[in-house]
């Protein structure tokens, strides 16, 4: 296990975002330098680097972030999690659920509610596919694509439309860093569960790699016999992990409802699972490329709104449209190149011996 | 087998807290498939009113509720029974033909197919089945038959008045526009208006507005991409903002109706029908909407339906400016004033609003 | 507790295995029907009204059942779309971007050709379906042989790139100057869809309206054998197989494994594309935004379902065919919405992909061999 150790680990990220971060800097500075200087002027720069590009940016990633970090806490210790959509669904769904019933409390109160749960149903989904998967040795595709159609199904089912919810997370600006020009407004500006998506980016990196925690979890994905022969619980891991990721789609799910949008609407996830599947795919199960991707998601998505509120361009819009899709196929070619899931994922793991 | 009890618990808790969690709120199934309360009246039992909706709900805040609320608002007038009006809710462009068979082997008298992409399949039934009134509510009629009637409406008059207001409000010189596909003309005409009517009165004044990017199964229920677009109007320094295309554009009007500064600079304008009624939450910024009355108008096509002076071919709805409600004080007599001019040039030909020429 | 995972077969005739194949997905309907009818009866519902209806619907008359074939045939095709990508370890989740190709390139020969005859213009229009698709799924398999771009990734992408380059193809035109689609038809003002496919590209029907039956199932029948066929009979299903069992045992057996991938992505594409072609030349007769692939995604369950066999892939297609079918009846019969179908699908997914649920409820003795679970390949397989 030495080669995991945390040295070598930082050394490994070095040298594999060395050049991913040269490029996220410049493109700071380019984007303080349109936002407060004449170049603003230029439509192009403007719609490239303008602070409404950067906003809809971080709005469009966070959702897709946690999604990842889902996916890759499930399949770091061995358990494939294409259920995401479902599992951000119903999340999305009871924190629906929890803020019209509690509509009487007092704001805070009633949003807070919400969220708890949400994440908690998130990760009673995620307990779900874990335990169709580790105790009646379910495939985990098809796991993973029945939580898919049971929340589609159930939430449209269940789903008052006359109900509503009242009131919706709101930004709190963090003093000082707020008014740093551009960089403020941007990241420091924002309503709680988008920090607290960033926050979870450092913490999962942390806890997967520099913890006893993580190690193990990362042992029971890449070599559960070799877990088990010294003493680790395979399918505990898997159970408490997936239970986990679980709850992060839930908390997903919180942020379109509660911070987003406001409303629920059925099957408002609008694939964003899925996309979330590819940025964990793409960031090669590692929570900061995840972060990456789902950033580079988010941007082209931002782009291309950008592209046809500016009208810029008599490209049909489908075309523009196209962008983020066809982004996303160019650098999973050409920049990743193989990557490498856990070595044991969709694998049951049967302990020696207990027939 | 030692496993299973905690397993079963499991998975009995997980149903539980699922059934549980609609709990709160009334289900919404009991009361589907009829609604009228009228008691049976003197037609209960003879004359049958179906709708089909467009992929998605009968109670979807947008045109597929309105045009229900038609139907059952025509039953109690007519004194139908509650099982003679019925509802099926689509849920595939597929499925069209099929849902309107259901009403016609019923025996159904009158069938109301909600949305223009209804309209091939509204069209070969009405064919096939002279018996039967259709009306389809957003579908024009190329070629008047007798037995169906397209309820449309100017979308780009009632537009145009929005962007009349929207254009006056304006203090940026920047205003906007969330809406949902241009795959669909309604849309179109709703915007296209919008821009003509806010020219006319700020020649200079700057109108960025966009269409949801994804097909049209999205378009129209998209609301974080509705909310995420408007706020990316207001970076933009938009300060009215018009949100049309169903449950996407109501996503962009609760956005702004949390924004700094609604209801004071920054206002928006919604679509369809008044949704200061239909969607609450964005009473903070909402000056008025741009409707098109759908409800009134399946109201009196069912009725002429029952009375056997049902019209084929086009048959025009109200287009019009939604009340101002809270914000009545707020606005200028003169711009009020310049409202009903414009109203009433849309109505004598004497305002053009450029769409569809 | 432990069940070997793949345990060797008890030698039993034919229709014994057959039977037994069949009990654990029937008690599995059965066992998602009561489900459902907890669902209902604690919503408010009444679940004997409404699987009345559904039954009505599927298969009370001639249009019952007329409406359950039709919708069958593309569940079949996408359902042995994503089956055959399974079986060499590829997971297809874009038979709904290749449904849309098939369409596209089906109706764009459809509405063209003038004058040829029905047996050279329908063969035609069909081909080029089955081609719009094989080129869609081509590109996954390319790309991952090439680059080692995942296919999951990429065909999920494909499908977003299929939707919006099918509805531009259609496209009126915007209001921003931009040019209309090539098969937009001209005679339909502001609205995005194409002209009516030629009498001569139609597939004729088997049953005229009000049934709209029409030959494509005879389609859908042979391409489910044909790949039945493919997959256990022939070499290149040999090969297929064992590439999906391990690659690079494959690799060193001398199988072409990076042909075998890029031939069995295009070969589902190609499946998935008949049915967009299928559904435009023999059901709707032209082709708008609005037809999208949402089959194609149905095509994943009904795979899974059908233990990614063929003849799996039939059955678990008429059953999906047979609740769509009634969903309508069900609604009016009843007032219970949709959205419950959806759950019985993917409680009957759950019950038959985990044996050990099904055997809980009825008590069953548990069996070695149908425990393993369905044999679909269980990983991203990132080679």
């Amino acid at each position: 296990m030495s080669k995991n150790g945390p040295v070598s680990a930082f050394h490994r990220l070095r040298r594999r975002y060395g050049n991913t971060m040269i490029v996220a800097l410049a493109l700071v500075v380019m984007a303080v330098l349109v936002n407060v200087t004449p170049l603003k002027e230029q439509t192009w720069l403007r719609v490239l680097f303008g602070i409404s590009a950067l906003n809809f940016t971080l709005r469009a990633t966070v959702p897709l972030v946690l999604g990842a970090l889902s996916g890759i806490l499930c399949e770091r210790s061995g358990i494939i999690n294409i259920g995401i959509e479902g599992m951000m669904l119903a999340g999305a769904f009871a924190g629906f659920v929890a803020k019209t019933s509690t509509n009487h409390w007092p704001l805070a109160a009633s949003l807070i509610f919400s969220v708890v749960a949400a994440v908690a149903v998130g990760g009673l989904m995620g307990a779900v596919h874990a335990l169709f998967s580790i105790r009646f040795r379910m495939d985990q595709i098809i796991s993973g694509t029945v939580i898919i159609i049971l929340a589609l199904g159930t939430t449209s089912y269940l789903y008052n439309r006359d109900a509503i919810a009242e009131g919706k997370f709101s930004s709190i600006p963090i003093p000082g860093l707020a008014h740093i020009p551009v960089i403020g407004p941007v990241l420091f500006d924002n309503p709680p569960i988008t920090y607290l998506a960033l926050i979870m980016v450092v913490v999962v990196h942390l806890g997967l790699f520099y913890t006893r925690w993580g190690l193990r979890t990362r042992a029971v994905g890449e070599h559960p016999r070799a877990a088990d022969t010294v003493g680790i619980n395979v399918n505990r891991y898997r159970y408490i992990n997936t239970s986990l990721g679980g709850m992060l789609a839930g908390l997903a799910g919180a942020f379109l409802v509660l911070e987003a949008v406001g409303q629920f609407q059925e099957g408002m996830t609008a694939g964003r699972g899925f996309i979330s599947l590819a940025a964990m795919i793409f960031g090669n199960w590692n929570p900061v490329g995840a972060l990456g991707a789902a950033t580079l998601f988010g941007y082209t998505q931002a782009l291309q709104n950008e592209l046809l509120l500016a009208g810029v361009t008599q490209v049909p819009r489908q075309f523009i449209s196209m962008l983020p899709y066809v982004v996303t196929i160019v650098a999973v070619s050409g920049l990743v190149g193989r990557v490498r899931p856990p070595a044991a994922e969709g694998k049951v793991y049967e302990t020696e011996g207990s027939a | 087998m030692k496993a299973s009890r905690p397993v079963k618990l499991l998975v009995f808790l997980t149903a539980l807290a699922l059934l549980l969690a609609a709990c709160p709120a009334p289900m919404p199934a009991t009361d589907s498939g009829s609604g009228a309360a009228g008691t049976a009246g003197d037609m209960a039992g003879e004359f049958k009113v179906g709708l089909v909706t467009d992929v998605g709900r009968v109670n979807d805040r947008s045109f597929n509720q309105s045009a229900w609320e038609g139907v059952v608002a025509a039953a109690e007038a007519l004194g139908l029974a509650e099982d003679d009006i019925k509802y099926i809710e689509t849920q595939d462009a597929k499925d069209y033909a099929d849902n309107m068979q259901q009403f016609i082997d019923a025996g159904y008298n009158v069938i109301v197919s909600v949305g223009f992409a209804l309209g091939d399949a509204t069209t070969a039934a009405a064919q096939e089945n002279p018996d039967v009134f259709f009306i389809g509510v957003d579908q024009f009629q190329g070629e008047a038959m007798s037995n169906l009637a397209g309820l449309i409406f100017n979308e780009d008059h009632s537009g145009y008045l929005a962007g009349v207001l929207a254009g006056s409000l304006s203090r940026t010189g920047t205003i906007a526009a969330v809406l949902g596909t241009d795959l669909v003309p309604p849309v179109v005409a709703f915007n296209e208006g919008y821009i003509a009517g806010a020219k006319s009165v700020n020649a200079d004044i700057n109108v960025i507005s966009t269409y949801h990017p994804g097909e049209i199964s999205q378009a129209f229920v998209d609301p974080e991409w509705g909310a995420a677009t408007a706020k990316q109007a207001l970076d933009q320094g938009a300060d009215v903002i018009f949100g049309a295309g169903g449950i996407t554009g109501n996503g962009a009007l609760q956005e702004i109706a949390t924004a700094d500064g609604a209801g004071e600079t920054v206002f928006c304008i919604g679509v369809d029908t008044d949704q200061w009624n239909t969607v609450p939450a964005a009473q903070p910024c909402l000056v008025s909407s741009a409707m098109k009355l759908i409800t009134p108008g399946v109201v009196e096509l069912v009725t002429m339906a029952s009375d056997g002076e049902f019209p084929g071919g086009n048959y025009f709805g109200d287009a019009d400016l939604a009340p101002f409600h809270d914000f009545d004080d707020m606005i200028a007599q003169e711009l009020k004033d310049l409202l009903e001019e414009t109203k009433a040039g849309l109505i004598d030909g004497s305002i053009d609003t450029g769409y569809g020429n | 507790m432990r069940r070997p995972v793949l345990a060797t077969a008890s030698p039993t005739t034919g229709i014994a295995r057959t039977l037994r194949a069949l009990l654990i997905p029937s008690l599995a309907l059965l066992a998602a029907l009561l489900a459902g009818a907890v669902v209902m009866i604690l919503s408010g519902d009444d679940p004997m009204a409404a699987y009345g209806g559904l039954f009505k619907g599927a298969f009370g008359d001639g249009k019952g059942w007329a409406r359950t074939i039709r919708k069958t045939i593309p569940f079949v095709l996408t359902g042995l779309s994503v089956a055959l990508a399974f079986k060499v370890s590829l997971f297809n989740i874009g038979a709904s971007g290749q449904f849309v190709m098939g369409s596209v390139f089906a109706v764009a020969v459809g509405i063209n050709f003038e004058g040829l005859p029905v047996y050279v213009h329908l063969p035609l229009a069909l081909i080029a379906g089955i081609a719009g698709g094989l080129l869609w799924g081509a590109i996954p398999g390319i790309l991952k042989v090439y680059t080692g771009a995942h296919e999951v990734i990429v065909t999920i992408m494909l499908n977003y790139v299929a939707s919006l380059l099918g509805g531009w193809t259609v496209y009126a035109g915007g209001t921003q100057g931009q040019t209309p689609g090539p098969l937009w038809d001209r005679t339909a003002g502001a609205i995005s869809e194409t002209p009516d496919v030629l009498h001569s590209a139609q597939i004729p029907w088997l049953f005229g309206p009000p049934y709209r039956v029409h030959y494509g199932v005879f389609l859908a029948l042979a391409a489910a054998i044909l790949v039945w066929w493919l997959i256990f009979k022939t070499p290149l299903g040999f090969e297929m197989r064992t590439v999906g069992h391990n690659m690079r045992a494959a690799r060193y057996a001398g199988i072409r494994v990076n042909f075998t991938i890029i031939l069995t992505m295009a070969l589902a594409g190609g499946l998935a594309g008949l049915a967009g072609a299928i559904e435009t030349l023999g059901l709707n007769h032209k082709f708008a935004p609005e037809f999208g692939g949402a089959v194609g995604f149905d095509g994943i369950t009904v795979a899974l379902l059908g233990q990614t066999h063929p003849i799996g892939v039939l059955l678990a297609a008429f059953m999906f065919g047979a609740l769509d079918g009634g969903a309508a009846t069900m609604q009016f019969e009843s007032g219970v919405p949709a959205d419950i179908i959806q759950i019985i699908q993917a409680l009957v997914l759950a019950f038959v992909a985990a044996p050990l649920i099904i055997r809980l409820i009825f008590r069953l003795r548990p069996q070695s061999q149908e425990d393993a679970g369905s044999a679909v390949s269980t990983s991203w397989g990132g080679t």
